[in-house]
């Protein structure tokens, strides 16, 4: 090798250490063309090979990196048809070179230098990047490797961040993968878009979208939960529209999103969206159930579980959790009653082995709907036998649930209602001091509702001051606690505030304190005017002072807000007989025809129609009446239950 | 702590710290960045955690208690993490105890202060996300069809309603108040050490099943009402145990005992939402374990035991 300057034999090999170092290359190469001297504007072949194989000596290149170099200097020269001489002779591997850094990075990822390993592919993501600035259009990158190398490491990217543990790292690099076009097949696209919206969820880490993403006005998503919706959200789209398959995944990332943020109707209508096939029928209508009975619509609940215990799954196995939440939705409302026992039983007597322990509860609901549904039945006998039932189921379920606040109350309530006043004495002061010590929802409404049980309980047992003096102490409860609530348990307080009123009204029109008695039906209608009960307690009140004329507008008033309402019926009736002429007591026994017809067991329109038969001088009538009304008044519940 | 320099507030601390422990590390009280070092010094918490732990640590003249809602007051944002970080097992022990008749004072104070601190952080405004519209464009989507020019009416979705300033503890805002203190603990989570998150799993655990306590002398187990208000952090908290961090097998174990636990409660009690969520909970976690398990992912089984 001759040396530039003096043309003497020179060993570069000391001085070349460093192959690597393009710099020393350069200067070295830049010697040397200078020492090959000026070079026409068209090599030929042969001047290229010769050239390029003293470059490749000199400097240990390989094949490509001294052609490049070559190319590179002939351009610099401005001897442009050289260069592109030169360059077309490589056949440039730059895909290689980035797999080879992709392969790197995955090396670094198996012996689990995360970290590194990102770092490594966040270089082959800037190059790219910088390359194409607004990302890949189809046809743009031609050539095919790189574009899947690429892909790779895009995906790559985040989960390293992931594993490293740098979770908004791992965010930006989802969606640096999303926020432009790539390219990438719409599967893989959903992946990323779902992992990135799980990372969002669970991840813990708010990572604030950067600001030059932030320029999509109100659709901008603002915060981590928020983000994580829209991608759901558009993945269900993608499912929809047949896009991308079912992925269970995605349903349960977004169950658990719409639960928190407390979707549910939203929730209900991506179930009744997926086809046919993806959800056992049963189950389906389970999970809609759910749905429907989180979002307080308690009555698409119950028919939706109507249809998991129906005729078409009559082939099925038993689904018991339904079953159970039908029996406990049921004794909800008295009308459900019926439905609440056919649930409950068969939650029971279906149940295998591994589900033992819900028939505890079962059992307490089905104590619930039969005590519900004795207090609608219109059949003595039938009535009867519902609420042994109930006191039989309640007091089985007490066997494996002492401690529960729930099944003390309702035991409590039961016995009330079917006069065992000592029991149910004392299940309401067990319930009282479990409600005082527990923490949660077992606070102000139930306790409220325990003090209602105890002063009609009072008012049973002919107690009337103690009575007052409970009432006392409920409305004040109530006054203490103005505070935020749900709309739910507001409505629930006013009516108990309501009754709280309307039985002191009673109470003190009993006692002949009217004065009293007046203040407490007006504070009653302060809270609904349009309450037949309030109305009917005001026109009692008159009555009692022997205003008919007044009693008899109350009792109209009531009976043109409800007009099926018995009491106020059976009470028009009474003072029309009280008023005595003969013409008022033909009126009075259609009243109470009527009233017998919507209530056959109310003792009192018997009484009175008894009393109406002997003015008439009918007396075997009368007997047959008052004796009707005798034994239905032996086994009425306690008043104030009705 | 009327000091404005972090370091003197956050020694001064583990002074006060020294006479309440049995020995403070000097790795800890010598560390260079303290409040870091007592978030993470394992001595430390452990001996904490176990103070917390003994039968009437919560009472209004615990010191611990009183260190720890003195160092809440700090202005060093580093030392509230470290209250925080105990945050499970306060709200955990004076949970369970409510039903034992012991003064509580010490817990309340601790509890009510982090309610407090973030009734002030919102200043009067819930929580609220929008649920997006897909019919208007965002970042990750087109529109399908033709956009519709009306604005978009927002769709809010409250994850926190407003919270209303409480100064002492009723026993019907209890839940509530404990349950904010775990959104609190949550919004800070990926700063939370392990253990702490574990002792976290483990009340859940406690709180689902209900415990024999010794200490109500062979009574049977007592388990404590989950209304939603505490329940729905929780499971936020749980989901990312769960789900969010992948470093540790061990938390990955305590949270998935932990949601089965609660699982089983919610189909107890017939608690819907808690049903929904903690039953997708164990399915993702059944799907992460293991895609290829061919689990049917719809099934809401009342068979517990074989989840």
């Amino acid at each position: 090798m001759l040396c530039a300057c003096s043309g003497e034999q020179f060993k570069f090999e000391d001085a070349l250490q460093s192959p690597e170092s393009l710099a020393t290359r350069d200067f070295l190469a830049s010697g040397l063309s200078s020492w090959t001297g000026d070079w026409e504007s068209k090599l030929d072949d042969v001047q290229v090979d010769e050239a390029e194989s003293t470059l490749k000596e000199a400097l240990s290149l390989n094949f490509e990196e001294a052609r490049a170099l070559l190319g590179r200097l002939e351009y610099q020269r401005g001897n442009f048809d050289a260069a592109l001489q030169v360059f077309q002779g490589i056949d440039i591997k730059v895909s290689l070179l980035l797999e080879a850094i992709l392969l790197k990075a995955k090396s670094l990822e198996e012996l689990e230098h995360f970290r590194d390993a990102a770092k490594e592919c966040n270089i082959i993501l800037e190059v790219v990047e910088a390359a194409f600035p607004s990302g890949m259009h189809e046809g743009i990158a031609e050539d095919c490797k790189l574009q899947e190398v690429f892909h790779k490491v895009l995906v790559l990217l985040p989960n390293l961040w992931k594993k490293a543990g740098f979770l908004s790292e791992a965010i930006t690099a989802y969606r640096r993968v999303l926020v432009k076009p790539w390219n990438l097949d719409p599967l893989r696209i959903a992946n990323v878009q779902k992992d990135l919206a799980a990372t969002l969820l669970y991840g813990g880490v708010e990572t604030s979208l950067p600001a030059h993403l932030q320029v999509w006005g109100s659709a901008t998503p603002n915060g981590n939960m928020e983000e994580a919706i829209l991608l759901l959200l558009i993945l269900v789209q993608k499912v929809a529209y047949g896009e991308i398959k079912w992925d269970a995944d995605i349903m349960d990332h977004l169950t658990f999103a719409f639960t928190v943020t407390g979707q549910f109707e939203l929730l209900a209508g991506f179930v009744e969206q997926a086809l046919p096939g993806i959800y056992e029928r049963a189950n389906r209508w389970y999970l809609l159930a759910l749905c429907y009975a989180a979002a307080d619509r308690n009555e698409v609940a119950l028919n939706l579980l109507k249809k998991v215990s129906g005729q078409s799954e009559a082939n099925h196995k038993p689904h018991i959790p339904a079953l159970l939440f039908g029996s406990k939705l049921s004794s909800q409302d008295p009308k459900h009653a019926l439905y609440g026992i056919t649930f409950a039983r068969n939650a029971i007597d279906l149940a295998d082995q591994a589900n033992d322990h819900f028939k505890g509860q079962a059992h307490k609901f089905l104590g619930v709907c039969y005590g519900n549904a004795a207090r609608v039945s219109i059949s003595d006998s039938e009535r009867a036998h519902f609420q042994k039932e109930s006191l039989t189921s309640l007091n089985s379920a007490a066997l494996n649930m002492k401690e529960d606040p729930e099944l003390v109350f309702n035991l409590s309530l039961e016995n009330a209602v079917q006069r065992n006043l000592d029991v149910a004495f004392d299940n309401a002061m067990m319930y009282s001091n479990m409600v005082n010590n527990d923490s949660g929802r077992a606070g102000s409404l139930d306790q409220l509702e325990l003090l209602r049980l105890r002063a009609v309980l009072q008012i049973a047992q002919e107690q009337p001051k103690q009575a007052i003096e409970t009432y006392r102490i409920l409305l004040s409860l109530i006054q203490a606690q103005r505070g935020p609530q749900s709309d739910l348990e507001n409505v629930a307080e006013r009516k108990i505030e309501m009754a709280a009123w309307q039985d002191l009204a009673t109470i003190y029109t009993k006692v002949d304190s009217w004065r009293d008695a007046e203040i407490c039906v007006n504070k009653a209608k302060s809270v609904d005017l349009y309450s037949p009960k309030s109305w009917h307690t005001s026109g009692l009140l008159f009555e009692a002072q022997s205003l008919y004329k007044e009693a008899l507008v109350s009792f109209s008033i009531a009976l043109s807000i409800e007009p099926d309402y018995v009491p106020s019926i059976v009470s028009t009736a009474i003072v029309l007989v009280q008023i005595g002429n003969e013409s008022s007591l033909q009126i009075a026994r259609s009243f109470l025809m009527n009233a017998v017809r919507l209530e056959p067991t109310n003792h009192d329109t018997w009484r009175n129609l008894g009393l109406i038969a002997k003015m008439e001088g009918s007396l075997e009538q009368a007997v047959e009446y008052f004796q009707a009304a005798y034994e239905l008044e032996m086994s009425a519940p306690v008043e104030a239950f009705k | 702590m009327s000091s404005s320099n972090p370091d003197s507030n956050a020694h001064s601390c583990i002074q006060s710290l020294s006479s309440i422990l049995s020995s403070v590390p000097s790795s800890v009280s010598s560390s260079s960045n303290p409040s870091f070092s007592l978030l993470h010094d394992p001595t430390i918490t452990s001996e904490i955690s176990s103070l917390l732990r003994l039968p009437d640590s919560g009472s209004g003249d615990n010191n611990l208690c009183r260190w720890l809602y003195d160092t809440f007051h700090s202005t060093d944002p580093e030392l509230k993490l470290v209250v925080l970080r105990f945050v499970p097992i306060i709200a955990g022990v004076y949970l369970t105890r409510i039903s034992l008749r012991k003064s509580l004072a010490g817990f309340e104070a601790i509890v009510l202060a982090l309610y407090a601190h973030e009734t002030t952080a919102r200043d009067g405004q819930p929580v609220t996300v929008n649920v997006p519209d897909l019919s208007q464009p965002s970042i990750y989507h087109e529109a399908k069809g033709s956009v519709k020019n009306k604005a978009t009416e927002l769709n809010l979705a409250v994850i926190s309603p407003t919270l209303e300033p409480h100064g002492t503890m009723r026993s019907s805002r209890r839940a509530r108040i404990v349950g904010v203190a775990l959104e609190l603990y949550y919004s800070k989570i990926s700063q939370m050490p392990v253990s702490s998150k574990m002792e976290f799993c483990e009340f859940c655990d406690i709180w689902a099943a209900g415990q024999k306590s010794e200490e109500s002398k062979g009574k049977k187990e007592r388990r404590i009402p989950l209304p939603w208000e505490l329940l729905q952090p929780s499971l936020r908290i749980l989901g990312h145990c769960l789900l969010g961090s992948q470093k540790s097998k061990e938390l990955l174990e305590a949270a998935s005992m932990a949601t089965k636990s609660l699982y089983n409660r919610c189909l107890h009690d017939v608690d819907a939402k808690g049903i929904l969520a903690t039953s997708s909970l164990l399915r993702l976690e059944q799907m992460a374990l293991d895609p290829k398990l061919n689990v049917d992912h719809t099934e809401i089984d009342g068979n517990v035991l074989s989840l």
